[in-house]
């Protein structure tokens, strides 16, 4: 009995200092980057320039989806990443969250658009559909599913670390 | 006498529902309203339930939870919804499946060796 | 510079503690005079940390801006209190007030007079290590004494508004008092380890300052409660946050831990259990101050740190913890006790309370760390929130609280064939079921569960109650402070009990001028009105509440923008009467105008924090007939 006792008084604590220190030195990587695979979720949304219906029918191929906003700060600093990209032949959809139509379009004049086409969620369901949870936040779709999902600005270090290596692991062409 | 007790109170409390900002039909809707709430984790906090968060996220969900409710969807089906769109870690109520057997009936089985110890060590004597 | 001073004070106090843990390693413990000069040492060092952190509170409330951690946390805006509280408000500042409690109690049992001179400098002596290895950390990696300079910004950054408070600026104090008061038990019974002395009535001597020490730490996680049902506005008193949790297990630890003492300093049993119990509360003390600075858990308590300083603490407290249980272990037998408890008797009775807390402790432990085990093994989040612990605490605390009625008759030291009280068990049973039952078709609300709480609470209440009456009548002596704690304990499931049986909340879209009617109360928007103050602008609404028996009261809700950091924050308004307090919050003006308006009935909250009050005087009780019978 002594002896059970004498183990376990070591033994109990010594587990879980293990563990605190496996996890402690675990390389947390990006905490916003989200590899669930899901469908698109239907929906029956307007353009924002030309107030055209779009739906899920609309979407086609491999792109990307950046949820932004006028009213969104960190979004401004990552537009010159978006452009980059988008000057570089990669298909970016903006699905414009919770914005007002002529704020939206006055800030794509000021700051130039970098998008293939712009969705107007207003009431911001399709993004609530979408899980997400403020702007920018960026999805990556191939064949109508969303493969990856960022919360928070995209720079060079994210997109290589997050995107391109799904891009890579799952041979599809952007 | 209950009856119409509990009828009078139905009505008197239908129309407080519609000047309500959450419109149920009921008190058992409303009242699951408050608990969904409380269980579901603001995806937007560092910790705290959509209950104690006024981020437009948890607003937008409060708002979304409102509505399957009064569209008739289950506790689960509201449950599994979030969890699908926002992460499974949205669910204070930790689902019990094999993958969290351990942390559900850990403390029981502890529990139980315990006393049977215990009781063993009583009958020695 | 003046910072440069309290810096200098501060490591000239941490070189004086090395000198101390020193002499005791080199001195002869037994004699006066190194009695004398390990005395001296410890005060001389405490002293000088003393100053230092008496300097920091200046440079605090002289916005003296050149110091990194004051200009992060405090602003010439903030009223004096408030800038010497903001010291605590994160890390750097609450260890080094950890340090100073750390040292304070070190201090003060240094002054007591113990006759066992050995064992008393050993403890100092450990002590004294614990503090350097601590004030080390904090000068290595967490330096408060950092200094813009040669820039010196004009104003602080404001801290967190939600910080602004006064529950909330002595709430750490309390808890830290709490937490760093075991180090007394805890090196103590090492001394006597180390000491080697199986004589000693170490229990006895260190029995009144773990109580004390549980006392702080009982009105800190009270503080804690209550400060968040009326700040955080969602009228919730306890999350089960991973924070919240970290000092509830060392809480749950030290009642068992005064439990086990009281059995040990009366008869010599247990000891095995007692001190185990002295070195677990004390690692859970420190487990928690890792936890919270480790930025290892996701919560709004944590104090944002990097994962660096969360290995420093781990490994810190490693070496503590392992190091007291090898001693523990290696002197096992100096804790066997000749005598074995006898089956039934008030010691059996601890004993076995002792593993339910530890079920829960275990319980807790395991829902912290879950999510991290998980994400670890499955590489995907997912959390553990009240569902988990209400599923463990409820069954569990109701077994404990019937072995604890059961054993309200039990003897020290001689088991009990029958419950003699027959009259009375039967009394309280029959009582408590009434009560219970009723409740039941009152309310209708609620699972099974709920009610079988609210029973065992009636039952503790109502069976300390006749035990009270009869005894009193019978002239028979009467365990105070026992007999507090444990009503406390009633008053605390059965109010938690109640309160989820009848609160309930709904939310309005109000005008100013509508009047909505809510079970039986009468809520009318009076009035809106723009307040300026010197560091928010505030919306301020008055509602008119009408309670069921007429009472009228008026309500101030209040929707604040902050011009520092542009935080917007909801102050909540709230009435308490006796059996329920009723909470407004206002959110978000519509499109239409309207507000939103949240009402809340919180029933029988308060009686929660008076369960808490309760327990706390017991232990008042019992350090001040401590201190009566030695004087």
């Amino acid at each position: 009995m002594k002896q059970i006792l004498k183990i376990l008084v070591f033994l109990v604590p010594f587990c879980i200092f293990a563990f605190f220190y496996t996890y402690l030195s675990k390389d947390n990587s990006y905490p916003g980057a989200d590899y669930r695979v899901f469908e698109i979720p239907s929906f029956a949304l307007t353009e924002l320039y030309t107030e055209t219906e779009l739906s899920n029918e609309d979407l086609s191929g491999n792109f990307l989806i950046n949820v932004w906003a006028s009213w969104c700060i960190t979004c401004r600093v990552e537009h010159g990443f978006l452009e980059k990209l988008s000057n570089n032949g990669i298909r970016i959809v903006g699905l414009n969250y919770k914005d007002e139509r002529s704020d939206a379009i006055d800030w794509l004049k000021k700051y130039r658009d970098p998008y293939e086409l712009v969705i107007h969620d207003f009431n911001g369901s399709l993004a609530l559909d979408m899980g997400v949870t403020g702007a920018p936040e960026t999805f990556l779709i191939s064949n109508g599913k969303v493969i990856a999902h960022y919360r928070g600005e995209v720079n060079q270090m994210i997109w290589e670390d997050v995107f391109i290596r799904v891009i890579k692991d799952s041979e599809i062409i952007l | 006498m209950i009856k119409i007790a509990l009828s009078f109170l139905f009505i008197f409390s239908t129309n407080l529902y519609s000047e309500a900002y959450y419109e149920f039909d009921d008190i058992e809707n409303e009242a699951r309203f408050y608990n969904l709430i409380k269980e579901i984790r603001c995806p937007k906090c560092t910790s705290g339930s959509l209950a104690s968060s006024n981020a437009p996220v948890s607003e937008d969900l409060k708002k979304a939870i409102s509505q399957m409710i009064a569209d008739g969807k289950s506790d689960t089906e509201i449950k599994n919804y979030i969890s699908d769109r926002f992460g499974k870690d949205t669910l204070y109520d930790t689902p019990v499946e094999p993958n969290t057997y351990v942390l559900w009936y850990s403390p029981f089985i502890f529990l139980i060796l315990c006393l049977i110890v215990f009781f063993i060590r009583e009958r020695a004597k | 510079m003046l910072v440069d001073l309290s810096h200098f004070l501060s490591v000239l106090s941490t070189t004086l503690f090395l000198l101390t843990s020193t002499l005791v390693l080199v001195l002869d413990c037994n004699k006066k005079h190194s009695s004398i000069l390990i005395k001296r040492a410890f005060s001389h060092a405490f002293i000088l940390l003393f100053f230092s952190f008496a300097i920091y509170v200046y440079l605090a409330a002289t916005d003296d801006f050149s110091v990194v951690y004051i200009s992060q946390h405090s602003n010439s805006m903030l009223p004096t209190f408030y800038k010497v509280t903001s010291i605590w408000s994160a890390h750097e500042g609450s260890m080094f007030l950890w340090i100073l409690f750390l040292s304070a109690w070190g201090f003060v049992f240094n002054l007591n007079k113990d006759s066992n001179l050995k064992i008393k400098n050993f403890a100092i002596g450990i002590v004294s290590i614990i503090i350097v290895g601590f004030q080390l950390f904090l000068l290595i990696t967490s330096n408060p004494f950092e200094t813009n300079l040669p820039f010196s910004p004009a104003n602080g950054a404001d801290i967190n508004p939600v910080l602004q408070d006064p529950a909330l600026a002595i709430h750490p104090p309390f808890l830290y008092l709490g937490y760093v008061g075991f180090v007394i038990p805890f090196a103590y019974g090492l001394a006597f380890l180390l000491n080697g002395n199986a004589g000693i009535n170490w229990e006895k001597v260190v029995r009144s300052w773990s109580v004390s020490a549980w006392i702080f730490l009982t009105i800190g996680i009270c503080l804690g409660s209550w400060w968040a049902y009326y700040e955080l506005g969602w009228g919730g008193y306890w999350f089960w946050d991973p924070v919240e949790n970290v000092a509830l297990m060392p809480w749950l630890a030290a009642t068992a831990f005064v439990h086990s003492l009281s059995v040990a300093s009366k008869s010599k049993s247990l000891r095995i259990w007692t001190l185990l119990l002295s070195i677990i509360v004390f690692s859970l003390s420190l487990f928690g101050a890792f936890i919270v600075r480790s930025g290892i858990i996701d919560s709004i308590h944590s104090f944002a740190n990097d994962p660096q300083r969360g290995m420093y603490l781990l490994v810190f407290i490693g070496i503590i913890l392992f190091s007291s249980l090898w001693l523990f272990t290696s002197r096992f037998d100096l804790l066997t006790s000749k005598t074995k408890i006898k089956s039934f008797s008030k010691e059996s009775f601890i004993s076995l309370n002792n593993i339910f807390f530890g079920v829960l402790i275990f319980a807790t432990m395991m829902g912290i760390t879950y999510p991290l085990i998980y994400e670890l093994a499955y590489d995907q989040k997912i959390s553990v929130g009240a569902p988990f612990y209400n599923a463990i605490y409820a069954p569990v605390t109701v077994l404990a609280s019937i072995i604890l009625i059961i054993s309200i008759e039990s003897k020290w030291g001689r088991s009990f064939k029958k419950i003699q009280k027959f009259n009375q068990l039967n009394l309280s049973l029959a009582l408590s079921l009434v009560a219970a039952i009723s409740l039941y078709f009152y309310a209708n609300n609620g699972s099974v569960i709920i009610y079988i709480s609210a029973f065992v609470g009636f039952l503790l209440l109502i069976r300390y109650l006749i035990l009270l009456v009869f005894n009193t009548f019978q002239k028979k002596h009467i365990n105070i402070s026992s007999m507090l704690a444990h009503m406390g304990l009633g008053m605390l499931i059965l109010s938690v009990s109640a309160n989820s049986i009848f609160s309930s909340e709904r939310v309005f879209n109000m005008y100013p001028n509508d009047i909505k009617t809510y079970r039986n109360i009468s809520i009318s928007f009076d009035d809106l009105q723009l307040i300026n103050n010197s560091n928010h602008d505030s919306i301020r609404a008055v509602f008119k509440v009408v309670d069921s028996n007429g009472k009228s009261s008026l309500l101030y809700p209040e929707k604040r923008k902050y011009f520092v950091r542009g935080q917007i924050t909801s102050e909540t308004a709230i009435k308490a009467t006796p059996l329920k307090d009723i909470y407004i919050t206002i959110g978000d003006q519509l499109d239409n105008k309207s507000w939103v308006v949240n009402v809340q009935l919180n029933y029988f909250i308060r009686y929660v924090w008076l369960s808490a009050i309760m327990m706390a005087l017991s232990g008042l009780i019992i350090v001040i007939s401590s201190y009566r019978s030695k004087s």
